[in-house]
């Protein structure tokens, strides 16, 4: 695959994966630029190939996470991957409409797999593949995922109720 | 399912909302590997040095190795030597030689 054409596909994939590395930062907009830039000067040197253009995006969308996770590391954030099935608490108050701030109380993977499930519209099988991790597990953590974000969703309305 | 609607809904705002947020443009990302004519250039400059600036290898001279020296009588019988430089030897005489026949 030539440079013009792995251009094509990132150009295609751009806006996608511009939201994608914001979700794997996070939801910090600067280092989900920083981050899909490294991403794609490690795909346009050659460090990561593409072997099957049909998968184009979960391949770009595998780097960008990775990245993404190399930075936290760089960071010295720790970048829990436990899977706590505890029911749901929320801190502070949260707002229906901050969407960001109901998701980012799910765990790492569970957020991953439901956002690029509902948001990305990608199957169960692909973010098993992006997440490097078993299509079981990748279901598992898809149905406590919805079933987390389905109790957090009820939760901020119940507050918000009660706060009115 | 009444689950995944209430999720679809919830995502479908998300998304809305996100219509908002600035995508960066294409960064035109400028790969670090060297182009075609950096190479070619060194490779280039290679061939011209070794064909043109090297130097003609010395012809070597070939050295006497053999010194003859030969005590010659001239005709008022006075004797000298002569001394000669050569790479080889035609021939060789033991110099007791002559003690066989003199003596």
């Amino acid at each position: 695959m030539n440079r013009s054409q792995l251009d094509h596909i990132l150009k295609a994939h751009h806006r996608d994966a511009y939201l994608w590395a914001r979700q794997c930062c996070s939801f910090e907009d600067e280092m989900a630029k920083d981050v899909l830039q490294q991403a794609y000067l490690k795909i346009l040197e050659g460090q990561a190939k593409l072997k099957d253009a049909s998968k184009a995006k979960t391949w770009l969308f595998s780097i960008i996470r990775y990245t993404a996770i190399n930075e936290f590391r760089k960071a010295g954030k720790v970048v829990s991957l436990s899977d706590s099935y505890d029911p749901v608490e929320l801190t502070e108050e949260v707002d229906a409409t901050d969407y960001q701030g109901i998701i980012k109380h799910l765990p790492e993977m569970q957020r991953e797999v439901i956002l690029m499930v509902f948001y990305h519209q990608m199957t169960i099988a692909q973010s098993a593949e992006i997440l490097q991790i078993g299509l079981g597990t990748a279901r598992t953590h898809y149905d406590r995922g919805k079933k987390k974000l389905k109790e957090l969703i009820t939760k901020v309305q119940i507050q918000e109720e009660y706060g009115k | 399912m009444e689950n995944d609607e209430q999720l679809e809904r919830f995502f479908d705002q998300m998304k809305k909302q996100d219509e908002r947020i600035e995508i960066p443009a294409f960064p035109e990302v400028k790969t670090r590997k060297f182009g075609f004519w950096i190479p070619a250039g060194i490779a280039a400059s290679m061939i011209f040095a070794f064909l043109f600036i090297q130097e003609p290898a010395p012809i070597e001279s070939t050295t006497p190795e053999v010194v003859i020296i030969t005590l010659v009588e001239d005709e008022n019988q006075n004797q000298h030597f002569t001394i000669e430089e050569s790479t080889f030897l035609d021939t060789w005489e033991s110099p007791t030689a002559s003690l066989l026949t003199e003596y």
